[in-house]
């Protein structure tokens, strides 16, 4: 193709692009009218194909008048032809199910892994015997063989073998192929496209060949980054205003769904104990809670009481757990945040729980916590009886029912979330301290400033932005609260509900309940509570910032 | 003056200290329980005072008897030693010669014959009994109540034997550990296929995620192309979105792929991530770009000058990326949940099978620890081999930014 003449390239590649601008634009019409797929195939198939097929045109008309615009959507039509085609290849000859064999073979061959990735590790090391050539080029080459080694008997170990062998058939079956046929295609448009001579007869410049790479190289995470994220982050605001209940009925409802979650009513009560059903319309209220303000009784009733009882343990929760984290992490990294030995080793021991996963944490704890064998209560009674042994008082064993009493079940998880967040703040706080510059330190002593006046007057003031940044994270995390709910309370929801969170509510409404219109509209209002915290938080900040 | 300085400061350096020391232990506590739980027996995680460390009870042989015989702490002529119970459930009586009640006897009630009579002793009519004392004489006595004893012998002498209620004897024991639980909950719950399912989704959504943001990031930080500094306060706007946001359609999005209950689903879209992009092309941004610029003059393309130019330098800032998303591949539990069927065991990772092993904490703690040992302890070996990274990762997840 290279003694092609400049005008046949172009030619060629006109063709190329007018014959894809017509079949995308067929094709996105048939799938968009009369496919037998659902909507969201529809949709997600149909537009692209159709946003394509302009694009090819587009491109067509534009390589016919030498204009560069041309080429570059050439390119783009072209390389994302080429994904299309070769993950849609992938995903019909089963490549991305086949990880589920893989994992099941994966083990048998994980030792060759490291071997081989050991083996790559001391040919490395070879780059730094510089002062001995000879043996530095040995050992490199020698690792780089060993790995290659290893490597091969890792893939014979998890069966690469007979995956091909499974594979090589199903890769002449008329989709695959077809698909493959096509990548190809694209691949060798694109080759075209790219090509030195067909820029320069387009009148490429430096800047346009930047753009494009830029794009190329952020291509793979911004198309992934559309797929799973901006996409579904789009849809699940569109479902939030549907009634979908995942077995098939999807009715646009706009607000019911919010309108049902937040909705209050507020009456004034004749008597403190006047049955509530004479005020509220109880088929579509229910009873929140009653209370006393100014001599009159007033009753609080809401359309989804669940969801208010879900707040109000939210609210709670990071109301108990974020303060006691943040401050307890400011102390640890204040006595950390010296030049004692032994400190790198204390921070590392508190980081230890947030490398921990979350659900075999829970479980240690469900068994810490537990009423009559469990290490907290048992600590407590110890206490109870040196105590009563010691100043020979009398006090009662509380013998808490950790997990199981209203009153301290939120208090169960406050106490194991902070023990698990508190290392991962102390660190940050650490290194916030580090980067204050000792020069104020030494200022603030010749002004006379002890050491607590030195804390409130230096140390605070300088963290301000490590603080605002630990709040906002641990808030954020905190208002999400849920594998630790799940796996240390059963039910989840706790004892009458005293732990139902948010999120827990909307896995109930969601996936148990299969209400997924509602479950994406809670989301919503939860990521709403999230932005508006932050937003507070930045606010306040700033202005507190204003005063330095 | 000066030692009295010293003195105030050695004592708030051992004040830190304690403190310090009192924190780590805090920390500790429960991954030490985890531990020492997972190496014990069912009963022994059931006993009330708890003890840390797991213990077995001794046995032995006695000449005479068959067997291994359990030992017991038992008092011998006012001396503390260890017996082997060698016959449980004996019906015993407490006698006494009516004359002297407070001067009991403790003997089995197959060596005793009733008379048939009854004697009334303080308004309470008991029954009398010939009882075999030393020396091969009977005397009649009354029996003041009864139940069942122990009977012990001395493993060195066995002719010395004695009468001890087995319930509040205090079991001979030592230390042992029972490594055997880890097979029984590997055996039980899958957990060795598990373990291989979160090690490979792990490996795979951290490599793919450090090839995705290191590409992404470096077309962030150096090239210049049409609505880039837009498309990253995009990136940057959505960090904040928490993740429940998204859990319905990607749901419906893996449906319409075909990708329910499959580790396709934990993987995938799972290396596309805006944090890895935005921490890569922050590190990316501060690296000087005179060498880039050379290199370019020389003919380089971009993906070279990335390979043998960027790459190389930026170990430390891909380490801490690659720490940060093998800690939430290897920890997530909520999308897992969601995505693969609890009947679809094949499938599980880690924390899915601790969820459905928590079933077991009623009757097992043991089994039920030694499987979260198996979730938590592979990240925590490589948190104590690498940890500047972990470190570096927590601080640069936001304080440097």
């Amino acid at each position: 193709m290279k003694n092609l003449s400049i005008d046949t390239q172009l030619r060629l590649l006109f063709l190329w692009q007018a014959a894809l601008c017509l079949a995308a634009l067929f094709g996105g019409l048939w799938v968009f009218f009369s496919a037998p797929w659902g909507a969201l195939a529809r949709y997600g198939v149909g537009l692209p194909l159709l946003l394509a097929g302009a694009a090819a045109g587009l491109s067509a008309w534009d390589i016919r008048q030498r204009r560069h615009r041309g080429r570059v959507l050439a390119i783009a039509v072209n390389y994302l032809g080429l994904l299309a085609a070769g993950v849609g290849a992938l995903h019909v000859l089963g490549i991305f199910l086949g990880i589920d064999a893989l994992a099941g073979t994966f083990g048998r061959g994980i030792l060759w892994l490291l071997l081989a990735l050991g083996a790559l590790f001391i040919g490395g090391l070879g780059e730094r015997l510089e002062y001995r050539p000879q043996l530095a080029r040995r050992l490199q080459q020698g690792g780089r063989w060993m790995a290659a080694l290893f490597g091969v008997i890792f893939l014979l170990r998890i069966g690469t073998l007979p995956a091909l062998l499974w594979l090589l058939p199903r890769l002449l079956q008329p989709l695959p192929l077809g698909l493959l046929l096509a990548a190809a295609l694209f691949g060798a448009a694109l080759w075209l496209a790219s090509r030195r001579p067909v820029a320069n007869a387009l009148h490429a410049g430096v800047l346009s060949d930047e753009a494009i790479s830029g794009f190329l190289f952020l291509s793979p995470n911004l198309l992934g980054f559309l797929l799973f994220f901006a996409g579904p982050l789009i849809f699940s605001l569109y479902i939030s205003f549907t009634d979908w209940d995942a077995f098939g009925t999807k009715n646009f409802v706009g607000l019911e769904n919010y309108q049902k979650i937040i909705g209050l009513d507020l009456v004034a009560l004749e008597a403190p104990d006047q049955a509530a059903n004479t005020v509220i319309d109880v088929n579509r209220f229910s009873e929140l809670a009653r209370f006393n303000l100014l001599g009159r009784s007033y009753l609080l009733a809401a359309t989804d009481k669940l969801f208010w009882i879900s707040l109000r343990n939210t609210v709670q929760f990071v109301l108990m757990a974020v303060p006691l984290s943040v401050i307890l992490a400011l102390f640890l990294a204040n006595l950390l945040n010296s030049n004692l030995p032994g400190m790198r080793v204390f921070r590392a021991m508190y980081f230890l729980p947030s490398v921990a996963a979350v659900v075999g944490i829970a479980l240690i704890w469900q068994l810490l916590y537990n009423a009559s064998i469990g290490y907290i209560n048992y600590g407590i009674t110890s206490a109870v009886n040196a105590l009563n042994a010691l100043f020979g008082t009398s006090l009662q064993d509380p013998a808490i029912r950790w997990l199981s009493s209203v009153d301290t079940a939120l208090l169960s998880l406050v106490i194991m979330v902070v023990w698990q967040t508190v290392g991962f703040n102390t660190v940050l706080f650490l290194a916030g301290l580090t980067n204050i510059p000792t020069m104020l330190y030494e200022a603030a002593t010749v002004d006379g400033a002890g050491k607590w006046a030195q804390f409130w007057n230096v140390t605070i003031p300088m963290l301000a932005p490590t603080t605002f940044f630990v709040v906002t994270t641990t808030t954020i995390q905190a208002m999400q609260l849920f594998d630790q709910v799940f796996i240390l309370m059963n039910p989840p929801e706790g004892p009458n509900n005293a732990t139902l969170t948010i999120v827990l509510y909307l896995y109930r409404s969601g996936f148990q309940n299969f209400r997924l219109g509602y479950g994406s509209a809670i989301a919503w209002i939860l990521f709403a509570l999230i932005f508006g915290v932050t937003l507070l938080q930045f606010q306040r900040q700033r202005s507190s910032q204003m005063e330095y | 003056m000066r030692s009295s300085y010293r003195l105030l400061t050695w004592l708030q350096n051992a004040a830190v200290y304690l403190v310090l020391s009192l924190f780590a232990g805090l920390m500790l506590f429960p991954f030490i329980y985890m531990l020492t739980t997972s190496f014990k027996t069912p009963a022994d995680t059931f006993r009330y005072p708890p003890r840390l460390l797991p213990r077995d009870q001794v046995f032995t042989r006695v000449p005479g008897y068959e067997g291994e015989l359990p030992l017991y702490y038992g008092v011998v002529n006012g001396e503390r030693r260890p017996m082997a119970l060698v016959q449980n459930s004996i019906r015993v009586g407490v006698f006494a010669e009516p004359s002297r009640l407070e001067q009991t006897l403790t003997v089995p009630l197959d060596q005793v014959q009733a008379t048939g009579a009854t004697l009334t002793v303080n308004g309470e009519a008991l029954e009398v009994f010939r009882v075999p004392v030393e020396g091969g004489t009977t005397v009649e006595m009354v029996k003041l109540s009864q139940t069942a004893l122990g009977r012990f012998v001395d493993p060195q002498d066995p002719t010395i034997t004695i009468l001890q209620n087995t319930r509040t004897s205090t079991p001979v024991e030592r230390l042992a550990l029972h490594p055997e639980n880890y097979a029984q909950v590997i055996a039980l719950r899958g957990m060795d296929r598990a373990l291989t399912n979160t090690t490979l989704v792990t490996l795979l959504v951290m490599f793919g995620q450090l090839a995705t943001s290191v590409l992404g990031g470096y077309a962030f930080a150096r090239l210049r192309f049409p609505g880039r500094d837009t498309l990253f306060t995009v990136y940057l706007g959505t960090i904040m979105i928490p993740f429940v946001v998204l859990i319905t359609p990607l749901y419906q999005i893996m449906v319409a792929i075909g990708w329910v209950d499959h580790l396709a689903s934990l993987i995938i879209p799972w290396i596309f991530t805006a944090y890895g992009t935005f921490l890569m092309r922050q590190f990316f941004i501060t690296f000087p770009k005179e060498i880039e610029e050379a290199a370019l003059i020389d003919g380089a393309s971009r993906l070279e000058i990335l390979r043998r130019i960027i790459l190389p330098a930026s170990t430390p800032a891909m380490a801490t990326l690659a720490t940060f998303t093998f800690l939430y591949a290897w920890n997530s539990f909520f999308w897992p949940l969601v995505i693969i069927n609890t009947g679809n065991e094949a499938n599980h990772v880690l924390t899915l099978a601790l969820n459905v092993l928590r079933g077991r904490a009623v009757d097992s703690p043991n089994l039920l620890l030694a499987g979260a040992a198996i979730a938590i302890l592979p990240p925590m070996v490589i948190f104590i081999l690498g940890q500047r990274f972990f470190v570096e990762s927590a601080t640069s997840s936001g304080v440097k930014g």
